[in-house]
């Protein structure tokens, strides 16, 4: 009995912040009881088990029935809602306090992450790429419709890199901090996981379908482009990042005449070694003819 | 202090020929369910009255003991109990079974400092400001030292009050600081009231602890933290012999010498032993409704901070 009584009560009581997901979907066969649970949370001694179909109550750890919101959630709403107070509290605790008290949560659920703000920053950067990722994707769209032309492979490059660094633009001041942050030890592999995964999108928008080696280098490359860019954005000063921008467009350049060295460079090679035997053998022949006189 | 330190909690501190006839006249009684004292059986009710004797009388000497008892090392726990808390200023903080103050004292500190790094912050951003936009900030009255935040120290016994507000008397705490009687199974507080609730080596000498963890969520906010330090179980074999020995042999010896009470500490002892482990503390924590639980071991599990959040 007392199993069975704690789980829903503990649902409930948990529902405290966590919200039903599905709010406007109104049981009707979801009793008066469990409506008013819903709104006061702070009922911590239901008299009843609430009836009607509620889905089971899996157990314990946070594991809430399918309608309520699971912790992970919160926390992406807490972390979410800290990003609105980075510019003026920098990625640290106090903008993660900030974000619960919107919430409507005590600033003490800052203590549910880092206190060095790695999950806030790492949460933004996941964020960035995400939206980064549907804007492709909506741009392929287009493309596929008919309704635009298909960009040539610099310009892609160069225009999704800049639509991801302009995500960056309302954090510029604070984002130094930032990478600091995401260079520490053990932040190191959850931001290269989210770098390689971006640039690795990027590449499989822009119709790469490599499968030897230059599936590394286009990535190694795109990878170089994006951090020096990032670099120089954060000492740019000039209006809306124009430096930033024009250095971007000489690297992707750089790039792509690279691709185009790489053959450049064998025929450049072939014509010296003709060249270099040519002048041996003109060398050579005045040689003789100076020693035939 | 070491709060929970104090053995004198559970066990008499009177003679040990008392305790022989208390248990007697506990079989005849049958008062209630039987629960555990150091090794002892006793009823609940019985229970209760001992450790509240045994904390009247060791009230003065309590912070003396702990320092002997762990060479001053719960002060260094004390203070990671504080930084994981890491307080904003403007949280308000219930400090149960807190008597002689110590976590109380902390916090204020720890939002002094919090608060002065938070005004030169504005300070620097006031730079760009306007003279006149400058003058009305330092109108703004006072500048809220500790920015509103408060702690609460609660405890069911008057003698440890007394010596918390003696203490804070002689070290100058006055401002964000109150002091309640209450029991901890029945806080006379309202729902939603605090921002972090913590039990520093008191939970071990709470009598039914469910009770006061459902209380804990009760008076918790929304949001709400949850912060329990505790006496708990050594994982390696080698450091548990180790600190057996110095716990039966050394302590209450320690007891006798310097609080003239052997059987107070020697109860500590046992009442530590027959606290429940981390994994199972986690459990009931979870129970009473608590999110996000979890356990950090000082000292190889000496003592361990248990945290939750009401969410």
């Amino acid at each position: 009995v007392r199993c069975q009584l704690y789980p829903p009560q503990r649902a409930l009581q948990a529902s405290a912040v966590l919200r039903r997901v599905s709010d406007e979907q109104k049981e009707p066969l979801a009793s008066s009881s469990q409506q008013q649970f819903d709104s006061h949370p702070a009922d911590h001694r239901p008299e009843q088990e609430p009836q009607g179909p509620r889905p089971s109550y899996t157990g314990q750890g946070g594991q809430e029935s399918e309608d309520y919101e699971s912790e992970e959630q919160l926390q992406h709403r807490i972390l979410t809602a800290a990003l609105e107070f980075v510019p003026e509290h920098g990625w640290t605790a106090e903008a993660i306090a900030e974000g619960a008290k919107t919430l409507g949560l005590s600033a003490a659920a800052a203590g549910m992450f880092h206190s060095d703000g790695s999950e806030l920053i790492l949460h933004f950067v996941s964020q960035c790429n995400t939206k980064l990722t549907e804007l492709l994707e909506q741009e392929q769209k287009l493309v596929q419709l008919g309704k635009a032309e298909k960009k040539p492979t610099d310009q892609f490059l160069r225009d999704a890199v800049e639509a991801r660094l302009r995500m960056l633009i309302p954090y510029i001041e604070k984002w130094p901090q930032a990478l600091s942050v995401l260079l520490l030890p053990h932040n190191i592999p959850s931001s290269l996981n989210l770098l390689t995964s971006m640039i690795d999108d990027i590449w499989q928008y822009a119709g790469d379908q490599s499968t030897d080696f230059n599936w590394y280098t286009r990535r190694a490359v795109l990878t170089g482009i994006y951090n020096t860019t990032e670099l120089v954005m954060m000492q740019d000063s000039s209006p809306d990042f124009e430096e930033t921008w024009r250095f971007l467009e000489n690297r992707v350049a750089d790039a792509m005449n690279m691709g185009n060295a790489a053959h450049q460079v064998q025929s450049t090679g072939e014509a010296v070694v003709q060249g270099l035997m040519g002048a041996a053998v003109t060398v050579s022949s005045a040689e003789t003819s100076r020693a035939v006189r | 202090l070491g709060r929970g330190l104090c053995p004198c909690r559970a066990l008499l501190a009177r003679r040990g020929g008392a305790l022989r006839e208390l248990h007697g006249s506990v079989r005849g009684l049958a008062a209630g369910p039987e629960m555990h004292f150091g090794f002892q059986t006793v009823t609940e009710a019985e229970r209760r009255e001992k450790i509240y004797q045994v904390f009247e009388s060791v009230a003065t000497k309590y912070d003396v003991m702990n320092d002997s008892m762990t060479l001053g090392i719960h002060r260094v726990w004390k203070d990671i109990l504080m930084h994981k808390m890491n307080p904003s200023p403007g949280t308000l903080l219930l400090d149960v079974a807190g008597g002689t103050g110590d976590i109380a004292f902390r916090f204020i500190n720890y939002v002094r400092s919090a608060r002065e790094r938070q005004l030169q912050q504005k300070l620097k951003h006031h730079q760009n400001l306007s003279w006149q936009e400058i003058s009305e900030s330092y109108q703004e009255g006072k500048f809220k030292p500790l920015g509103d935040s408060q702690v609460v120290v609660c405890d069911i016994n008057k003698e440890m009050l007394k010596v918390g507000k003696q203490k804070a008397q002689h070290l100058g705490y006055s401002e964000g600081l109150s002091w309640v009687l209450g029991n901890a199974e029945e806080l006379p507080f309202d729902d939603d009231k605090f921002d972090v609730y913590t039990i520093a080596f008191g939970i071990r000498n709470v009598t039914r602890i469910d009770l006061a963890l459902q209380e804990a969520y009760r008076v918790l906010k929304p949001g709400g933290r949850f912060l329990c330090l505790e006496f708990s179980h050594v994982s390696s074999p080698l450091l548990s012999r180790l600190y057996d020995l110095y716990s039966f042999q050394v302590i209450p010896v320690l007891g006798e010498v310097i609080a003239g009470d052997w059987k107070s500490y020697q109860y500590l002892v046992e009442s530590i032993r027959r606290f429940p482990p981390q994994e199972e503390l986690k459990a009931m924590i979870e129970d009473a409704g608590f999110l996000k639980v979890d356990y950090q071991n000082l000292n190889s599990g000496i003592v361990a901070i248990h945290s939750g959040f009401k969410l």
